[in-house]
Order: structure tokens, then C-alpha cells, then sequence
């Protein structure tokens, strides 16, 4: 489980990565598919004006380079990494310049990716409906829920 | 979690609860029924341990969020379950799931949540304005973290005042989370002399 401000990476086989109920949250991804490594962070916010919160990732500024870190330490290998993206959304109909979060949460994530040359592979972002994510290390899926629908597979093995 | 000592929890949990009573009024001329308030909870957990508290994740709710603006930046939110939800619209002679129903839980929000704002600002002497209500139909966490992360850039720690408003005669609440920006918080506190 990867609650808000939360990263995890794993490398053991049967294990599942989840965030659930991502509203302007982002969930970040990223896999290593030949190696079956792969991580998640739930970031929350863009950017974090450059004052670090021992133990908290809720910043797309630090949890993108630690997440890389992460999975990297458990053998990713770094040309191989792919990003997928969910979340993001404006969950709240009335919209006020703070609830748009989300969309600048989701152009911090993909300029950060961007900064080390991670590939986006797959996303489901923006809309007004919060999702959960599910990340199955090995074999390597990736796939995303919505309230109310079926999970539907972003990235299949 | 020793942020706040237990003197300061009961400070905020006296002022959730005198707001709460404010906006049970409020809604109890509204609805024409008598509305009990319970006592309410302060919480002081991680963010990442909020959405859980509040119930499950997953679970389909309503919310209602107004902002706070003026001298304690802060988010108002109101959690309606399906069936509560159905219960107020019914309480308001519209029916559930049509379009007024959305409209009619919105008014429901803006009137009790812009009466505790109120009854909050008078109480420690601070300009406090509502913002208009937003209303959002979806998951529960996707619901709340989204008002949390609005204040999620000065700490990652969630205050949460939350109470419950329970219409007497119907199975029927809401509840009901105060979520201060943190220097907000400690305004309030300091206003409260503890």
C-alpha cells in the first residue's frame, strides 16, 4: 500500500504495488520489464520550494529521483526504466486555481521523467475521477480502476 | 504526533464542537428535523494516514468542500454516504441520482459549512469568508486527499476536526472535517490562549 506522500519498490515476485483512490495525486511507475523490478510513488504535490521533510516523498521534486533510486538499488537497470502515470484528475466540479493540482502535478512528474530520460509508456490522467492504481512486480502488469468501473490493464506482461 | 498537547486537542475539539453546533442549527431549519451533533474527534496524523481514518478508501461517498479564506486559510468538508446522500435529497423533496440532486447537496453544504466557518471566525476573532462549495461524486480517498494535498505544502501532518450531524428520526449524518492550513492552527491556538 502507498498512501499519499508514500514510495515503494520492489523486486519480489507475487508482490503488488497499490495506490487507492488517487484523486489530484499522482501515482508514478516505474518498471524494469526484463528484470521484473518496479516502483511506486504517490506524489501530491509539484514542487516543493527545496526544504526536504525527512521521510516524506510528497513532492514530485524529490520522490521522482528517489523512486529511481529505489528501484535502481534493487536492480533495475537505469536505460531500461518506463514511467506510467495515473491520476492527476480535477476531482471537483467548481474549480479554483489551488484545485488544479492536479494538472500541475502530472507537468511536474512528466518534466522531471523528462530530466532522466525515463520514457512514458503508458498514462490515465486528468478527467474529474479519482482512480486506484495496482503494480504486479512479476509478472509485470500495471493497471487502473475508476469509482464504480472494472480494473482495466494500462500495461500487460 | 506530540505536535499538539492534549490541553491544545481539547481546545480544538471544544472549538469544532461549538462550530458543529452552529451548523447543526443551520441545518436543522433547512431540513425542518431536529439535528443531534456527536462529539467531535481531533486527529494529528501523518497525511498518509489520514484517508484511512476517515473510512475506507475505496468506498463510494459525496463531498462538499469550501474554502476558508481571510485570516486562517483552510478547507471545509462534508462526507454524504450514497445513502445518506439519498436520504437528505429526500429530506429535500428532490430525488436522488437527478440533477438537482447534486445542486441540492451543494446547498446543504454551503449553508452548513459557510455557518460553521462563521460561528469559527466569531469564536476566535478572526475574519474567516467561506468560498463558494464545490461537490464531487467518487471514491472516498480520491475525495479527501484531493483537500488535503490543497494543504499538503506547509507539512505533511493532517489536523482533522471531525464531527458528525445526525438528523434525529432518520438514519441519516453527515460528517463534517476542518482541515486548518498548519500556521493557521497555531494562530488559532494562540487566539485560544493555550
Amino acid at each position: 500500500m502507498v498512501r499519499m506522500g508514500e514510495l515503494a519498490a520492489s523486486a519480489a515476485a507475487g508482490d503488488v504495488l497499490v495506490s487507492l483512490g488517487l484523486g489530484s495525486c499522482i501515482g508514478l511507475a516505474l518498471l524494469d520489464r526484463r528484470v521484473g523490478v518496479a516502483g511506486l510513488a504517490h506524489v501530491v504535490l509539484p514542487a516543493s520550494g527545496g526544504t526536504p521533510t525527512p521521510g516524506s516523498w510528497r513532492f514530485a521534486d524529490f520522490a521522482v529521483p528517489e523512486l529511481v533510486d529505489r528501484v535502481v538499488k534493487l536492480g533495475a537497470r537505469r536505460p531500461m526504466l518506463e514511467a506510467v502515470l495515473v491520476g492527476g484528475a480535477s476531482m471537483f466540479a467548481v474549480s479554483n486555481s489551488s484545485l488544479e493540482v492536479g494538472q500541475r502535478n502530472e507537468a511536474a512528474v512528466r518534466e522531471l521523467l523528462r530530466a532522466e530520460r525515463i520514457n512514458v509508456i503508458a498514462t490515465e490522467t486528468g478527467g474529474s475521477r479519482g482512480r486506484t492504481i495496482r503494480v504486479h512486480v512479476s509478472p509485470q502488469t500495471v493497471t487502473v480502476r475508476e469509482a464504480g468501473g472494472v480494473e482495466k490493464a494500462l500495461v500487460t506482461a | 504526533m506530540s505536535r499538539y498537547t492534549d490541553l491544545q486537542l481539547d481546545a480544538l475539539r471544544e472549538l469544532a464542537n461549538i462550530g458543529s453546533g452552529t451548523a447543526s442549527t443551520a441545518l436543522s431549519s433547512l431540513l425542518g428535523r431536529s439535528v443531534d451533533i456527536s462529539v467531535p474527534n481531533a486527529f494529528v496524523l501523518p497525511m498518509a494516514e489520514a484517508v484511512g481514518t476517515i473510512g475506507d478508501p475505496e468506498s463510494e461517498a459525496t463531498g462538499v468542500v469550501l474554502g476558508i479564506v481571510g485570516d486562517m486559510p483552510g478547507s471545509v468538508l462534508l462526507l454524504f454516504t450514497p445513502k445518506d446522500a439519498e436520504l437528505m435529497c429526500g429530506l429535500l423533496g428532490v430525488e436522488a441520482g437527478s440533477e438537482f440532486a447534486v445542486s441540492a447537496l451543494m446547498e446543504i453544504g454551503n449553508i452548513v459549512g459557510a455557518s460553521y466557518i462563521n460561528a469559527l471566525g466569531q469564536m476566535i476573532g478572526m475574519e474567516l469568508e467561506p468560498t463558494p462549495p464545490a461537490a464531487a461524486t467518487d471514491m472516498l480517498a480520491a475525495i479527501v486527499e484531493t483537500v488535503l494535498a490543497e494543504r499538503a505544502a506547509a507539512g505533511d501532518i493532517a489536523l482533522l476536526l471531525d464531527s458528525d450531524l445526525v438528523v434525529e428520526g432518520e438514519d441519516c449524518s453527515v460528517s463534517f472535517l476542518l482541515v486548518p492550513d498548519q500556521g493557521g492552527v497555531d494562530q488559532m491556538l494562540e487566539r485560544l490562549g493555550v
